[in-house]
């Protein structure tokens, strides 16, 4: 099951080309491979209007072996629209399986589920954004996480140019034997695609990839 | 790996110029021909135009949304997005136009706020 989660990301990592939004444009179609020191992730998602969208979430927890295959819906709360910058509130919420192959919950499967809050705001030179996790998976785990990042860019380009953000995130896991964690990682981002990519502080690689439809 | 970690704390703390190979907030003024080919292929063949003034537009996710949003109409030729100015500019085939009242919606439907329409 694992290898074919493993695999599945990798196919669609490799069958796109690679904006971290979780809900897009009307009738748009989003693919986000995600990849940090905690988990491998994939969601696909369909927005039927910009206010939510609702897809496949896909999440492999490495430290304690187990993996969520479920629906994610994401909403968006409210977004302020200003003459030069945007702010947008999201809840992210996910129903679905959580099955283990660790020690004594071995081939144990569990109903799961996740919600938490988005918030972000930007204009065109900076950025930054809040986001935070409850995850419920009965006996495997039980666990609530928390990031928070800050970026510039160090130039302005135009619609269809190559957007280059310098980003530093802090996540807080508490559960995690490595509570707090710094990573700076760089975003880059042109049309339809996003890629970032980045090392906490203990090596740990965040590799993230999203294309829009 | 930590050296890795170390560089890109540096480059994304100390060292933005770097990567600053564009002036800041070019207007279409600015922008080369091909730039401007890229930019307008749809507006060219329009038979006339109408601007929106847009609060909300920050990036080129916001101008393809835009771009999706209006695609889909068969009156529209093209739109150019100036992330700049905040203005939209929307083409139209001859003899046909969208009024007032559906273009706010569109562009309220796709996430933004119009501020005024020029036509």
């Amino acid at each position: 099951m694992r290898l074919l989660l493993l695999l599945s990301a990798i196919l669609v990592g490799l069958a796109l080309p690679a904006i971290a939004r979780p809900v897009s444009y009307p009738d748009g179609w989003t693919v986000m491979q995600m990849n940090d020191a905690f988990s491998n992730s994939l969601h696909i998602h369909y927005s039927p209007t910009a206010k939510y969208s609702v897809g496949y979430k896909g999440e492999y927890f490495r430290v304690r072996e187990w993996q969520f295959h479920g629906v994610q819906i994401n909403n968006l709360i409210h977004r302020w629209n200003k003459p030069d910058s945007q702010a947008n509130l999201y809840l992210k919420s996910a129903a679905g399986i959580a099955y283990s192959d660790q020690g004594t919950f071995d081939n144990k499967s569990e109903a799961a589920g996740f919600t938490g809050i988005a918030a972000d705001w930007e204009n065109r030179r900076l950025f930054t954004s809040y986001e935070n996790r409850g995850i419920y998976a009965g006996d495997i785990d039980k666990s609530f996480s928390q990031k928070a990042r800050v970026g510039f860019a160090p130039y302005i380009g135009d619609y269809g140019d190559v957007h280059t953000w310098l980003m530093l995130q802090v996540d807080h896991a508490p559960s995690a034997s490595d509570e707090l964690t710094v990573m700076p990682l760089v975003r880059f981002f042109k049309g339809a695609d996003l890629l970032e990519a980045g090392v906490n502080n203990n090596g740990k690689i965040l590799f993230n990839f999203v294309h829009r439809f | 790996m930590r050296i890795l970690f170390f560089t890109l704390l540096t480059l994304a703390l100390f060292n933005p110029s770097a990567f600053a190979g564009h002036a800041e907030g070019h207007n279409h003024s600015d922008m080369t021909e091909a730039d401007m080919q890229k930019t307008i292929s749809g507006i060219e063949s329009a038979d006339h135009t109408i601007v929106a003034q847009i609060n909300g537009l920050v990036c080129d996710f916001c101008a393809r949304a835009l771009e999706k949003v209006f695609g889909k109409r068969d009156e529209v030729t093209g739109i150019d997005v100036n992330l700049d100015t905040k203005l939209v500019t929307i083409g139209f085939k001859k003899d046909v136009d969208i009024d007032d009242a559906t273009i706010t919606k569109l562009i309220t439907d796709a996430g933004y706020n119009v501020v005024e329409i020029r036509r």
